[in-house]
Parts: C-alpha cells; sequence; structure tokens
C-alpha cells in the first residue's frame, strides 16, 4: 500500500512538473525600475492591432491565476495626445466598475485578452475615475501598437 | 416498467451486503489507481514501483503507448475544422518558452533552411526560393496544451509538397526540425504529410511578424500548440526518433488533436 502511495505521488508530481515546463520564464513581467512606459513597450515586439477589435476585451492581471481586472471599454487620446485605453476597473462579476484610464504602453497583447503590466492593482485602483473632458475617441478603424507577452501560467 | 430480461427468481440481495467492502473499494479512482499500479505499472515495465525512476519509466512508457494508439487512430484524410477569414486573431497570440522580450529576430535576407536525412536533394533553401513554391492558405485553430486556443490564418508551402520537392523518402518515420531559438521538435510522416501542415511565411495575409516565426515555421492543424516550432532553420526526414523540447520534459510527443 505505500508503495502504491509513493507512486501515485511520483505521479502528481511529474504532471505538476510538465504543466510548470510551459512557463520556464514568467510572461508579462513589469518594466525594469527606471525604463520608460514607451521603452518597456519597444521591447515587447509592439504590432498592430485594430482600436475596434480591443474594445470589450478582457483585461488581466499578469499572475499565473489571471484575475480578471476589468473589460476594455474604449480608447481615447488624452490632452498630452497619449493613447490611453479607458478600462471598467474593479466591480463584481461586471457589475460596479468604474472606468480608469491606462496608458496603452502599460498594456500588452495577450491573444484574445490584454493585461496590465505596469501597474499592480493596488496601484490601480489609486487612478482617478476617467472622465472624457479634454479627451478624443480614437476611430474604431485606427490601428495602434501595443506590446506582447507570453501567458502568466 | 419491469425489465424484460429480469430473472423469475431474482438472487437474494443478502449477497450485496456481503460483498459490501468490495464493491466500495471499486469506486472509480481507486479502480484506475488499482488499474495503473497492478496492469500499466508491472506489465509495461514489470518495475518496482518502490523507485521513482521506475515509476517515471513506467509513466513515460503509457504515454509512449498512447502515442502509439493515437497514431494509429490518425485519419491521413481527415481534415480539421477551418473557419472564415473574418474570425482570424490579429495579431496572434504569443507563446514560448520564454518570454516576448528574449525573441532574437532572424535576418530573411542571410537565413537558410537546410535539408538532410533522407532526402534526395540536400541544397539548402532561402526564404525566396520557399516564397516561389505554390502557397496554400489555411484558417485554423491553434490549441495550446495549457489550454487557450485561437483562430488564425497562415499562408505557406504545404510541407508534403516541400518533402516532395527535395525527393524525401515519404515512407521514413519522422520529420525534425531546428529552430533558430533552440526548440528541437519532430512529428510523424502521416501528420507531415496532412493537407492542412504548412510551412508557414504569413499570417493573416501579411509576412510573419518576427516573434511568430519569421521567416518561417511549421504550422499543422493535426498537432497541439507546442509542436509548432518558430523560427525553423533545418528540416530532417529519418527514421531514428528525433525528440522534442517539451517532449524531452515529459511532454508526449504525438500531441495529437
Amino acid at each position: 500500500m505505500a508503495s502504491l502511495r509513493l507512486m501515485l505521488v511520483c505521479g502528481m508530481l511529474a504532471v505538476a512538473t510538465a504543466a510548470h515546463a510551459q512557463s520556464k520564464t514568467p510572461g508579462g513581467m513589469p518594466p525594469p525600475p527606471g525604463m520608460s512606459l514607451a521603452e518597456s513597450t519597444a521591447m515587447r515586439f509592439p504590432q498592430p492591432v485594430r482600436v475596434g477589435d480591443l474594445v470589450g476585451r478582457a483585461v488581466l492581471r499578469p499572475v499565473e491565476s489571471q484575475d480578471v481586472l476589468g473589460r476594455v471599454r474604449r480608447v481615447v487620446r488624452d490632452q498630452n495626445g497619449r493613447i490611453m485605453v479607458v478600462v471598467e476597473f474593479g466591480g463584481f462579476l461586471g457589475f460596479g466598475g468604474r472606468p480608469i484610464a491606462v496608458p496603452v504602453d502599460a498594456m500588452v497583447l495577450l491573444g484574445q485578452d490584454m493585461e496590465i503590466v505596469a501597474f499592480t492593482p493596488e496601484q490601480l485602483r489609486q487612478f482617478p475615475t476617467f472622465s472624457p473632458t479634454g479627451t478624443t475617441d480614437v476611430p474604431a478603424d485606427t490601428i495602434i501598437k501595443v506590446g506582447l507577452a507570453k501567458p502568466s501560467h | 416498467m419491469k425489465s424484460p430480461f429480469r430473472p423469475a427468481s431474482p438472487p437474494d440481495t443478502a449477497i450485496l451486503d456481503d460483498h459490501k467492502p468490495l464493491v466500495r473499494s471499486l469506486e472509480r479512482r481507486g479502480f484506475v489507481r488499482g488499474g495503473l499500479s497492478l496492469g500499466a505499472l508491472a506489465m509495461l515495465t514489470g518495475c518496482d514501483v518502490t523507485r521513482p525512476e521506475a515509476v517515471e519509466a513506467a509513466l513515460l512508457a503509457i504515454s509512449r503507448f498512447n502515442d502509439g494508439v493515437q497514431a494509429l487512430l490518425f485519419d491521413s484524410n481527415k481534415l480539421a475544422p477551418t473557419y472564415p477569414a473574418s474570425m482570424i486573431l490579429r495579431p496572434p497570440k504569443f507563446n514560448a518558452y520564454y518570454d516576448v522580450t528574449n525573441v532574437q529576430p532572424v535576418d530573411g535576407a542571410g537565413w537558410r533552411l537546410e535539408v538532410s536525412g533522407l532526402v534526395a536533394n540536400k541544397r539548402a533553401w532561402t526564404l525566396s526560393d520557399l516564397q516561389a513554391l505554390p502557397q496554400r492558405s489555411i484558417v485554423i485553430k491553434h490549441i495550446c496544451v495549457e489550454g487557450w486556443s485561437y483562430i488564425g490564418g497562415w499562408t505557406g508551402v504545404p510541407l508534403r509538397a516541400f518533402l516532395e520537392r527535395v525527393g524525401a523518402d515519404l515512407r521514413a518515420k519522422y520529420v525534425a526540425f531546428k529552430t533558430a531559438d533552440d526548440y528541437p521538435s519532430s512529428i510523424d510522416m502521416a501528420s507531415a504529410l496532412h493537407p492542412q501542415t504548412l510551412l508557414a511565411l504569413q499570417y493573416g495575409g501579411e509576412t510573419l511578424a518576427d516573434p511568430f516565426g519569421f521567416p518561417m515555421r511549421l504550422r499543422t492543424a493535426v498537432k497541439l500548440g507546442y509542436k509548432n516550432p518558430k523560427w525553423v532553420t533545418a528540416i530532417e526526414v529519418t527514421n531514428d526518433y528525433p525528440g522534442g523540447y517539451w517532449e524531452s520534459l515529459g511532454f508526449p510527443w504525438f500531441a495529437g488533436i
């Protein structure tokens, strides 16, 4: 019976090692200290994406559990001309969130989803609620470039 | 309704009570456990289950057995589902055994595809050589062993056409790949000859981008994602099991879908 149990444990270990092996290095690491968001995006092989294809995407936290932080509501240009992704942030089951504007260079594409790599949820909670005053919507057919990351699991 | 197969004189229900411990021990997980230890382990290897390496060897033997069964079930004429071009995810999803910041782009002009093993013509190929061959486009689902998937549109040279062109021995067992990112991979000949297996040069009608394998990657609809090496630099036709990056870490080799 003891040998049977040992065998089971070993089997589970083998499975655990295998599952872990797909992520030898983690994906979606935050920018190194001192690096600007634009510089960190340049390291992530930014790829063209249609703005209209971003709206509605889930925004994930780059951790193994891939917690959903919110959804992309719209993409705007702020007073300084920076492209910002307006994320319906927080809430529960899609209700009770509030919109915050996250610089697109703080985010990456992860297949059909996006991730916020440059800010922790604690930092995002301090973001002011988005106000459209002074911003302009980026038209849906505009192509912008967004960095990539591998899955964080 | 009474079953027509019900015996005229049913057995005494007390029999069940007599064998209660036995029935309980046959619950599903216990059954699988028992099956694995007694049947698979003992019969496949005759090993001593107190030694972890023996257990690992036995589990790998089971994995190889599964590979064999999958190869037997593989139907070269059965096509994987395809999708309309409007469903192509642009850009595709990136994945590798390292994060995107470690991608080393390959210079397309200096790139050569080496061909070796059981082939008549071992001349190296340039990118324009490959572009000059007849191309095929497919919109297929990329399915990762991690559990995610996306629909992608790929254009390139059918691997079958390439293997015929270089005079490969199509009865050989394996087609093996080497890549610029040191990610060796290999597939069985039947999958290599499948019409939905491409040496892909384009994604969504555009030249492959650097993180997705420029200048050339394998893209097959009949295997899991990790069987699709990017930045391919060499193809070998062989009868000696070539293995692969994840396979050497315990992942199944056949990995069919």
